[in-house]
C-alpha cells in the first residue's frame, strides 16, 4: 500500500463498490438459477410455501451475517457469535417464562448482545489484542458459562406472544423474512452513504491512510463491533422464537455458517472490500442449497461433500472474477 | 462462472445416482444384527438363548463393600435435558442410600475425543467407579479398559461399550423394543400402508443407528405395507432440526403421513414443523422425547405419542447397580438385582440388566412427568 | 533463540528475555502448576503428566506446521476435517481396497498430504485468503469423509498397530517421542534454515520478500502440504489411540490448535512466533484442563477458565511486550 491521498481512497472505494455490486449480481443469478433448476427436477421445490419456509427458517443467519460482514469489512473477525446468540437466546427466553414484559424480554437480548460486542471491540481496539484471540476466548467462556449457569435445562412454556418469528406483517410476509431484508438495506445504505458506515471501509481497506483522513480507528471498531452484538440481538430472537422450546446450549458450528455466509457473500477477509447485500444473498443461497440437495435426492451421506464443492466453486469464482476485473 | 456452478449442480445430480444403494436399512448404519419382536403381544417371541456373562472385571478392586463410595458419572455430553434427567436419577439414589457420592462431569458436545479424556482424568483423580454413556462404543473402550485395570469399577448405561470394556451395562429399554413401539405407532396413527420419513442426529450416533435398524427389521415383518421414503440427518440442533422436517413435508407433500424423530430433539422440532405447516392430523408425529418438550403438541392432539423410558429411572437404576457391585450382591451369572423403589431388575443379554419396556407417554399421564 | 535484535528504545529495567511471549507464559504456566499442584497431590506426577501428553499429541502434531502457517500471515481452518478424512481413509482403504494396513497408513498420509496441496494449491495460484479457501475445504473435507464412509466405521485392527496410540517406548507414551522429535525438527526448521528465515519474511511483508527473491509461493505451497500431512498422522495417532474410525474425528481441532498457537505468542497477522511457545501454550491448555479437573472443577467451568486465561496471557505478553519495545 503507498500512500493513498483523500481522492485516491475515495476513488478505490468506489472502483471497489462496484466491482462487488456484480459479485451481487452473480450471487442473485445463482439463487434464481439454482430454484429454476431444482424446480425443473422437483417441481414442488417451487412451491410458494417452500421458497417461504427456506427463507423463514434461516433469516437468522442472515442477519447475524450482516454484522458478521461489518466485522470482517473492518479487518477483524468474530468467533463467539454463534455461542453468544445461544446465550441471548437463553437469556431472552428465560425473562419471558419468568415473567417479564415481553417487549423486556426482547430488548434484553440486543442489549446485552450490544453490551458484549462492544467489550471485545473495546478489548480488540484499544488493548490492541488480535480479534480472533479475544473472540477465540470469549467463545469459550460465553458456551462454558452458558451450561454453567442453566444446566442446559430446556427452557419451555414459553408466552405466545414472546413468538416473534410467528408474526406476519400485513398477514403475508413473516417477520423473519422482514427484519432480514430490512437489516440488509438498512445496513448496505448506512454503509454506503454515511461517514461512519464509510469509515469502516476505510479502516478495514487501509488503516494508515483512515487515521490520516481523521478517522479514529478504535472508535469505528468498538462501533462495528457494537452493531454487531444488535444484528447477533435480532438474529437470537428469530432463533429463540421460532420453536416452542429454547435448547440453552451453543448451536453447533453457528459461528462457521455464519462467517461462510459472509466471505460468500464478496466479503474479503483481508478487510476493507464487501457488501452486506451479498452476505444476504449468500446466506439464502446456502440455505437454499441445503434444502435443494434434499429435494434432487442426493444421498444424505453425500451432502456436506456437495455443499462444500458448491462453496470453493463459488468463492473461487468469485475470485478469479476480481482478478479480471483488477486486470482489465 | 456459470459453467462452474453448472458443473458442480451435474456432479450433484450424479450423486443422487448412488443414494438408493445405501438405504437398504433406511440407514442405520452399524451393519449388526437385527433381532425384530413378534407382531402381536400374544405370540411369544423366541427367547433369546441364555449368554454367559461377558462383561470385564476390574483387577484388585478395593473392597468397600458398605462403605461410602465416590463415583463419576460421564455422560455423552452434558446441559441436555435428557443427561440432566438420568443425572437426577443418579442423585435421588445416592440419596437413597446414604453411602453414594456421585457427580455428574463431562464434555459440552457429544464428542468422543473429549469424552475419554474426561474419563481419563477421573481415572488419575481417584474414584471408586464409573458410570458412562459412550459416544462411540469401540473408541471408548480402551479408556473403560485402563479404569477397570486400576480397580475401579465400571458399569454403563444409556449408550453401551464393547462389553469386556465395562462390568456391566444397564439398558434403557432393548433396542426391538422402542422399534416396535415406534413402528406400531407409526402404523396405528398414519395407517398401515402410507408414507413416512425419519428425522436422526447423525448416521453416525451409534443408539439412534441400531434403533432404525430394528425398526427398519420389524416393518419388514410386521408392517411390510409401510412404505419408507427418507431418512435426514439435523445433528443434535433445534433449528436445523426443524428446517429438515419442513423441508421433507414441502417435497412430499400429501405422501407424507407420518415423521418419525429419533432424539428428544428432532421429535418436538418435527412436531413444530407438521403444527407450523398446519398438518396437525395429517402428517402422525412418533418419535423420542422428553415430556416437558412434548406437552404443547400432545396437549394441542397434534402428536399422539411419545416413546421414551424414564431417565430419571435409568440413572437411578445405574446408581443402585454400581453399589450393587461394589458391595458384592451382583456377581457374574445374577439372574437379576435389587434396585431400590424400582424393585428387581432383570439380567439379559449377558451382562445387561433391563430397566423395562419402553414407556409411551399419550395424554392421558405426560402430565405427571416433569423432565 | 535470541536472535529477534533489542530495539534501541527498549528501556532496560527488566532483563529482555524476561519481557518475551514465551518467558512470561512459561512462568505462568510454572505458577499455575505449583498451584494446582499443591491443590491436588496426583496431578504432579510423572505418571500423569506423560499421560497428558499423550492426549495432546494429536493436536500438538497439528499446531507444529500451523505455528509456520500463521506465521506466514495465513490459517488452516481445514485441519480437523483432514483428520477426519484420513481416518476414515485409513480404515477403508484397509478394509475396502484390501491394502495391507501399512500401505493404507502411507495411503491416509498421502492423501493428507494431497488435502493440504490443494489448500496450498489454490492459496498460491488462484489467491484465494487462506481464511476462505480452508473454510471451504473445511467443509469440503469433512462431507467426503462422512459421503466414503456411508457412516460406517472400521474396527478391528490387528494389535501391532495400537503401538502409537497405547503403548510405551522407553516408558514414554509411543505417540509423545513421534510429537518430540516433531518439535524439534520443527524448532530447528523455524530457527535454523533459510526455509525458516523465509517464513517470517512472508509474514512480516509477503511483498517484499517476493521482491527480495525468495520463493514464496512455493514456501506456502509448501508448509500447507505439511500441514496435511501433519493432521493425517494424527488421524493414524489417534485411530491407534482409540481403535475404530469415525467420519466425525477430529471435529473441532482446529480450534485447539490455534487457541495453542496464538496462546504461544505466535502473532496472527504474521511475521511473529516460535515453536516453543506453541509447545508452552500447548502445555498450557492441556495441563490446565487435567489440574483444574482433578482439583474438583466442573469441565463447564473449565472452559471458562481457558478462555479467560487466553485472553489475558495474550494480554499479559503483549502490553508487557509493547513496554519492551518502549512505544
Amino acid at each position: 500500500m503507498t500512500t493513498v491521498t483523500l481522492a485516491g481512497a475515495e476513488v478505490d472505494l468506489r472502483r471497489r463498490l462496484k466491482v462487488l455490486a456484480s459479485q451481487e449480481a452473480l450471487l442473485a443469478i445463482a439463487v434464481i438459477g439454482l430454484a429454476i433448476a431444482v424446480g425443473l427436477y422437483n417441481p414442488r421445490f417451487l412451491a410458494a410455501r417452500n421458497l417461504s419456509d427456506v427463507l423463514l427458517g434461516n433469516a437468522y443467519i442472515a442477519v447475524a451475517a450482516v454484522g458478521m460482514s461489518m466485522v470482517i469489512i473492518s479487518g477483524n473477525i468474530d468467533i463467539s457469535v454463534g455461542a453468544l446468540i445461544g446465550v441471548l437466546a437463553t437469556i431472552s427466553g428465560t425473562l419471558a417464562v419468568n415473567g417479564a414484559p415481553i417487549v423486556v424480554a426482547w430488548l434484553a437480548a440486543l442489549v446485552v448482545g450490544i453490551l458484549v460486542m462492544a467489550l471485545q471491540g473495546v478489548i480488540i481496539a484499544y488493548l490492541r489484542i488480535p480479534a480472533i484471540v479475544v473472540t477465540l476466548g470469549m467463545l469459550s467462556i460465553l458456551k462454558g458459562g452458558l451450561i454453567s449457569v442453566t444446566g442446559g435445562k430446556w427452557i419451555t412454556d414459553l408466552p405466545d406472544s414472546f413468538h416473534l418469528a410467528d408474526i406476519e406483517l400485513l398477514g403475508v410476509l413473516p417477520f423473519p423474512v422482514f427484519l432480514m431484508i430490512l437489516a440488509t438495506i438498512l445496513a448496505a445504505l448506512w454503509m454506503r452513504y454515511s461517514a461512519s458506515g464509510r469509515a469502516i471501509y476505510a479502516v478495514g481497506g487501509n488503516a494508515e491512510a483512515a487515521r490520516l483522513c481523521g478517522i479514529s480507528q478504535p472508535r469505528t471498531i468498538v462501533m462495528v463491533f457494537a452493531l454487531h452484538g444488535l444484528f447477533a440481538g435480532a438474529a437470537a430472537l428469530l432463533y429463540a422464537t421460532q420453536l416452542r422450546v429454547i435448547q440453552s446450549t451453543v448451536p453447533p458450528n453457528l459461528e462457521l455458517t455464519i462467517i461462510t455466509a459472509s466471505v460468500v457473500g464478496g466479503v474479503s477477509i483481508l478487510g476493507g472490500v464487501g457488501t452486506v447485500v451479498g452476505s444476504t444473498l449468500a446466506a439464502v443461497l446456502i440455505a437454499e442449497i441445503a434444502s435443494a440437495l434434499v429435494f434432487i435426492d442426493v444421498s444424505p451421506y453425500w451432502i456436506r461433500a456437495v455443499q462444500g464443492v458448491l462453496i470453493l466453486v463459488t468463492v473461487i469464482a468469485d475470485i478469479l472474477r476480481r482478478r479480471r476485473m483488477a486486470g482489465a | 462462472m456459470k459453467l462452474g456452478f453448472a458443473a458442480a449442480f451435474l456432479s450433484a445430480t450424479l450423486l443422487a445416482g448412488t443414494a438408493s444403494a445405501a438405504d437398504k436399512r433406511w440407514d442405520g448404519a452399524d451393519d449388526l444384527p437385527v433381532n425384530p419382536l413378534a407382531c402381536s403381544a400374544g405370540e411369544a417371541n423366541a427367547a433369546p438363548a441364555a449368554k454367559p456373562y461377558d462383561g470385564g472385571r476390574p483387577t484388585n478392586a478395593a473392597d468397600k463393600a458398605g462403605k461410602p463410595i465416590t463415583l463419576v458419572d460421564v455422560p455423552k455430553l452434558i446441559g441436555i435435558g435428557y443427561f440432566n434427567a438420568t443425572s437426577k436419577g443418579m442423585q435421588d439414589a445416592a440419596k437413597a442410600l446414604g453411602n453414594v457420592t456421585v457427580k455428574t462431569d463431562g464434555p459440552t458436545e457429544a464428542k468422543i475425543d473429549e469424552q475419554i479424556k474426561f474419563i481419563d482424568n477421573y481415572i488419575t483423580s481417584g474414584v471408586d467407579g464409573i458410570l458412562f454413556a459412550a459416544n462411540d462404543p469401540v473408541a471408548i473402550a480402551p479408556v473403560l479398559k485402563k479404569a477397570l485395570s486400576k480397580g475401579i469399577h465400571v458399569i454403563g448405561y444409556d449408550a453401551n461399550s464393547t462389553p469386556d470394556a465395562r462390568e456391566w451395562f444397564v439398558n434403557q429399554a432393548e433396542f426391538n423394543g422402542i422399534a416396535k413401539a415406534m413402528i406400531d405407532s407409526m402404523a396405528k396413527e398414519a395407517g398401515e400402508d402410507k408414507s413416512f420419513a425419519i428425522v436422526t442426529s447423525t448416521f453416525t450416533t451409534p443408539n439412534q443407528a441400531r434403533w432404525i435398524a430394528e425398526m427398519w427389521a420389524y416393518a419388514q415383518k410386521c408392517h411390510p405395507k409401510l412404505k419408507w421414503l427418507e431418512t435426514v440427518e439435523a445433528q443434535e440442533d433445534n433449528n436445523l432440526s426443524f428446517n429438515q422436517a419442513t423441508t421433507l413435508i414441502n417435497k412430499h407433500g400429501d405422501k407424507l403421513a407420518g415423521l418419525f424423530g429419533m432424539t428428544s430433539v428432532a421429535t418436538p422440532a418435527s412436531a413444530e414443523a407438521v403444527t407450523k405447516a398446519k398438518l396437525c392430523g395429517k402428517v402422525a408425529v412418533v418419535g423420542l422425547a422428553t415430556p416437558n418438550a412434548m406437552k404443547p403438541y400432545v396437549n394441542a392432539d397434534c402428536v399422539k405419542s411419545v416413546v421414551l423410558w424414564n431417565p430419571v429411572d435409568l440413572g437411578y437404576a445405574a446408581t443402585y447397580v454400581m453399589r450393587a457391585v461394589v458391595d458384592g450382591s451382583l456377581k457374574p451369572g445374577a439372574t437379576s438385582v435389587d434396585a431400590g423403589k424400582l424393585g428387581k431388575l432383570n439380567v439379559v443379554n449377558g451382562s445387561e440388566i433391563l430397566l423395562g419396556s419402553p414407556f409411551i407417554f399419550t395424554k392421558q399421564n405426560i402430565k405427571d412427568f416433569d423432565f | 533463540m535470541s536472535e529477534i535484535p533489542l530495539p534501541h528504545s527498549a528501556k532496560r529495567v527488566v532483563p529482555w528475555w524476561l519481557l518475551r511471549h514465551e518467558t512470561m507464559l512459561a512462568l505462568i504456566l510454572l505458577v499455575a502448576l505449583i498451584v494446582l499442584g499443591y491443590l491436588n497431590n496426583r496431578f504432579l506426577t510423572l505418571d500423569n503428566l506423560l499421560n497428558q501428553g499423550r492426549l495432546t499429541t494429536e493436536v500438538g502434531l497439528i499446531a507444529l506446521p500451523m505455528t509456520f502457517i500463521i506465521i506466514t500471515g495465513g490459517i488452516d481452518l481445514s485441519v480437523g476435517s483432514i483428520v477426519g478424512l484420513c481416518a476414515i481413509l485409513l480404515g477403508y482403504s484397509w478394509k475396502v481396497f484390501g491394502f495391507p494396513l501399512p500401505l493404507a497408513i502411507c495411503f491416509s498420509l498421502l492423501v493428507g498430504a494431497a488435502a493440504g496441496f490443494l489448500n496450498g494449491i489454490v492459496i498460491t495460484r488462484v489467491k484465494v485468503p487462506p481464511l476462505i479457501m480452508t473454510i471451504a475445504t473445511l467443509a469440503l473435507y469433512r462431507g467426503l469423509a462422512e459421503g466414503i464412509s456411508q457412516a460406517r466405521s472400521v474396527r478391528g485392527y490387528p494389535e501391532w498397530f495400537y503401538f502409537i496410540g497405547q503403548d510405551n517406548l522407553f516408558g514414554v507414551p509411543a505417540q509423545l517421542w513421534l510429537l518430540l522429535i516433531s518439535i524439534v525438527v520443527a524448532a530447528i526448521v523455524l530457527d535454523r534454515t533459510t526455509f525458516g528465515r523465509t517464513l517470517y519474511a512472508i509474514g512480516n511483508n509477503e511483498t517484499a520478500a517476493r521482491f527480495s527473491g525468495l520463493p514464496v509461493d512455493r514456501v506456502k505451497l509448501i508448509i500447507y502440504t505439511l500441514s496435511g500431512f501433519m493432521a493425517g498422522l494424527s488421524a493414524c495417532v489417534l485411530v491407534s489411540r482409540v481403535t475404530t474410525t469415525r467420519s466425525d474425528m477430529g471435529m473441532g481441532y482446529e480450534l485447539d490448535v490455534i487457541a495453542a498457537v496464538v496462546l504461544g505468542g505466535t502473532s496472527i497477522f504474521g511475521g511473529v512466533g516460535t515453536i516453543w511457545g506453541t509447545v508452552v501454550g500447548l502445555a498450557m491448555i492441556q495441563l490446565l484442563k487435567n489440574g483444574l479437573a482433578l482439583t474438583g472443577v466442573k469441565g463447564d467451568a473449565t472452559i471458562v477458565v481457558i478462555g479467560t486465561v487466553l485472553i489475558l496471557s495474550t494480554l499479559v505478553a503483549s502490553s508487557l511486550q509493547r513496554r519492551r519495545e518502549g512505544v
